[in-house]
């Protein structure tokens, strides 16, 4: 496994999970965040919130290039400035409003953001596929008791029916983690779906333990 | 055929969207459930003992279970949205059927507890309603894997049209959407149908209207 | 804060056992009395005033300095006055207001309905604290509705006027169509509950000899449902009243009005005070 936890870059979403023209809510160090892919297929990030009125632009729509907001439609380019605001079509909107772009990279099908300016490119998830995203009410301590993996940088590699995995974790909230969870890239999609299932009961494993802690 | 809605209801939103998406014409009788708690006045308890909307009457024939009412509509006017004719198919349509049982129980549940100052344990509401979007988010996870979009099948069915309102709604009863990628890409799937009509809670997709900055083709 | 007017219950729907809500984190009891007057008391046996007025129980914590604000042109015995009934909602009771005050989401929210792109302009209208009444007045508003009534096939330009009496209620007026020159009255009336959580009472005096009841409350109940995800979404979830957080274009006069005179009152409950 080379992942750098030292990299200032998070995965927080699956390219698969983001198909061109939708945007979906993440979390990036506990600061609610809005990932999106325009039309052409760019993927973008920025603050959950639209300068206007606090609205979480995840609830928004993606129209081309730009990213609308839900509530009065003030729309945001990639670079995250305010190209539109519908109330006043003639306006152009002053520079200084934006929706808090963030650093993005696609790599390996995963998506990372990064919070302050970076030079660097991801960590390369190197012979690995996306399967798929999940949330753990649990600590990431419990999901690797429950996996029998090891740890590793930005998560945990284990072996799940038979295949070698890599969770990648990410503390969004207490006792919430999220899960992208990578296979081997030669797993067939047989051996995809007894993972996806197996996953289940890891994840029902860590949220016991969890409890339990909890309880004690 | 008539359907006595109500307009915050998801169960009787799944009958009109249900007409919608097939073109199924739909006389609406509006029933002010709240604050008039009609359905629990004589004239509907004559219809249905049970106190419950939605009820749709076509004819003779009056049915009070939406499960039904879709099914009907399916029969009727589109019965390519009962699914195939194999046994696999009919079991799994079924098995949404009553899987959409549980979501109204627990999701709808908790909104009404959220909303409508129903009565109601919600921590146990919600607890149910999460176990229940869980399992529907691995099957749907599982239809990808496949190159699925609907849950059985190749093309929507009346089990995807059971589901989808209270799964949208939710947020509705504070139980967040957000740790389901694959419920996210059903749900925008199903939105993006030809004929689909929303309801207070589930918007529209305003990106496939016409954008006003964009010149139309020709123009 | 205390000593204003709250809406606490619908009269109609009083009962001897009464039912158990919070005022601003207070919990209280709404009950019809002997008598069957409204009662209103607190969990340590205190009971509050009331007033009785639009179809609702209001109450107070404190003392109000004066009686509940009117609405004269609801009292015109030709109008249906319509009890929409109430929604739960995680938002601050003030967002609450400031939403039913602004016009811009018409097309985006109340889609096809209130609004509809590409209608989405708005034109420059009138704002005013008014001092004498110590109320925050909008006129001139007017906005494109695509659909104004149900028999409407074309869209029409539809005038309002805002009005906020209390911090927590507000009344729209608007152009009528069967009577021209009469406004029809629709009120937002919003019980704090925690400052962000709130119980919305809207209510309605129309001039509509057409609509049935239910249609009538129907129709509210769909508007202000679309409204619910919108204001259950909003961060931070208190209104912020200090510039810097959020951006304000001339579209938004009303909100800036009703922020300020928010600010001037010392009204928090339910806002956000330091820019973050």
């Amino acid at each position: 496994m080379r992942l750098n936890a030292s990299s200032p870059w998070i995965p927080l979403a699956l390219s698969g999970d983001i198909p061109n023209g939708t945007v979906i809510p993440a979390t990036l160090c506990s600061k609610p965040i809005a990932i999106w892919r325009s039309q052409s297929g760019q993927v973008n990030a920025n603050g959950n919130r639209c300068p206007h009125r606090g609205m979480r632009l995840s609830h928004g729509f993606v129209r081309g290039e730009t990213l609308s907001c839900i509530y009065h439609g003030w729309r945001f380019g990639q670079d995250g400035a305010c190209q539109h605001i519908p109330a006043h079509p003639d306006v152009v909107p002053p520079a200084s409003i934006n929706c808090g772009p963030l650093q993005v990279a696609e790599q390996d099908g995963v998506i990372w953001v990064a919070e302050d300016q970076v030079e660097s490119q991801p960590p390369r998830l190197d012979g690995l596929k996306p399967l798929r995203s999940l949330v753990f009410c649990a600590e990431p301590e419990a999901i690797l008791t429950a996996s029998g993996g090891t740890e590793v940088d930005l998560g945990v590699e284990a072996t799940l029916a038979g295949t070698r995995i890599c969770l990648l974790l990410q503390g969004q909230a207490p006792a919430e983690t999220l899960c992208l969870v990578l296979v081997d890239q030669a797993t067939s999609p047989k051996a995809c779906a007894e993972i996806s299932r197996a996953l289940e009961g890891i994840r029902r494993r860590a949220e016991g333990e969890t409890e339990k802690r909890g309880a004690a | 055929m008539i359907l006595y809605d109500y307009i915050l209801s998801p169960s009787c939103y799944k009958v009109r969207l249900m007409a919608a998406l097939i073109g199924a014409p739909l006389e609406l009788r509006p029933v002010d459930f709240h604050p008039g708690k009609e359905h629990l006045g004589e004239d509907l308890l004559a219809l249905n003992p049970a106190g419950s909307i939605p009820i749709l009457v076509d004819g003779d024939l009056i049915l009070s279970e939406s499960a039904a009412m879709l099914a009907y509509l399916a029969g009727q006017y589109a019965p390519d949205w009962l699914g195939e004719e194999t046994a696999t198919s009919r079991a799994m349509v079924q098995q949404w059927l009553a899987f959409a049982h549980r979501l109204t129980a627990a999701l709808g549940g908790a909104r009404l507890v959220e909303m409508l100052h129903g009565q109601g344990d919600l921590e146990a509401l919600q607890t149910a309603g999460i176990a229940a979007l869980r399992e529907l988010e691995a099957a749907l996870f599982k239809r990808r894997l496949d190159g699925g979009t609907w849950l059985v099948g190749e093309s929507i069915t009346i089990a995807d049209v059971a589901c989808f309102p209270y799964v949208a709604l939710a947020p509705d009863g504070s139980i967040s959407l957000d740790p389901y990628p694959s419920i996210r890409l059903w749900m925008r799937a199903l939105r993006g149908q030809a004929g689909f009509v929303e309801m207070p809670g589930i918007h529209r997709r305003h990106e496939l209207a016409p954008d006003p900055l964009t010149p139309a083709e020709g123009a | 804060m205390i000593d204003a007017w709250y809406p606490v219950g619908l009269i109609s729907g009083l009962t001897r056992e009464g039912r158990e809500t919070l005022l601003m984190e207070q919990p209280i009891t709404v009950r019809a009395g002997k008598t069957g007057k409204p009662e209103v008391v607190t969990a340590d046996g205190r009971s509050l005033p009331i007033v009785e007025r639009f179809g609702h129980v209001w109450t107070s914590l404190g003392t109000p300095e004066k009686d509940l604000f009117t609405i004269p042109e609801a009292d015109h015995p030709e109008r249906v006055l319509v009890d929409v009934g109430v929604v739960r909602v995680k938002c601050s009771p003030l967002r609450a207001v400031e939403n039913f005050l602004d016009i811009a989401h018409f097309p985006f929210v109340h889609t096809d309905i209130l609004g509809a792109e590409p209608h989405t302009e708005v034109e420059k209208y009138d704002v005013k604290i008014r001092e004498e009444e110590d109320e925050v007045w909008a006129t001139k508003v007017k906005f494109f509705q695509p659909q104004a009534a149900k028999s409407a096939e074309e869209g029409i330009t539809t005038e309002y006027m805002y009005r906020v009496p209390s911090p927590t209620s507000s009344v729209l007026y608007k152009t009528c169509p069967p009577r021209p020159g009469e406004w029809d009255v629709i009120c937002l009336f919003v019980q704090p509950l925690t400052e962000t959580l709130c119980d919305v009472w809207p209510w309605m005096a129309l001039f509509d000899e057409d609509t049935s009841m239910t249609d009538l409350i129907h129709f509210q109940q769909l508007i202000f449902l679309q409204d619910r995800s919108i204001l259950e979404n909003q961060i931070p979830a208190r209104l912020p009243l200090d510039p810097g957080m959020e951006t304000p274009t001339r579209a938004d006069l009303t909100s800036i009005a009703y922020r300020r005179w928010l600010k001037q009152h010392g009204y928090t409950y339910g806002a956000e005070l330091v820019a973050q």
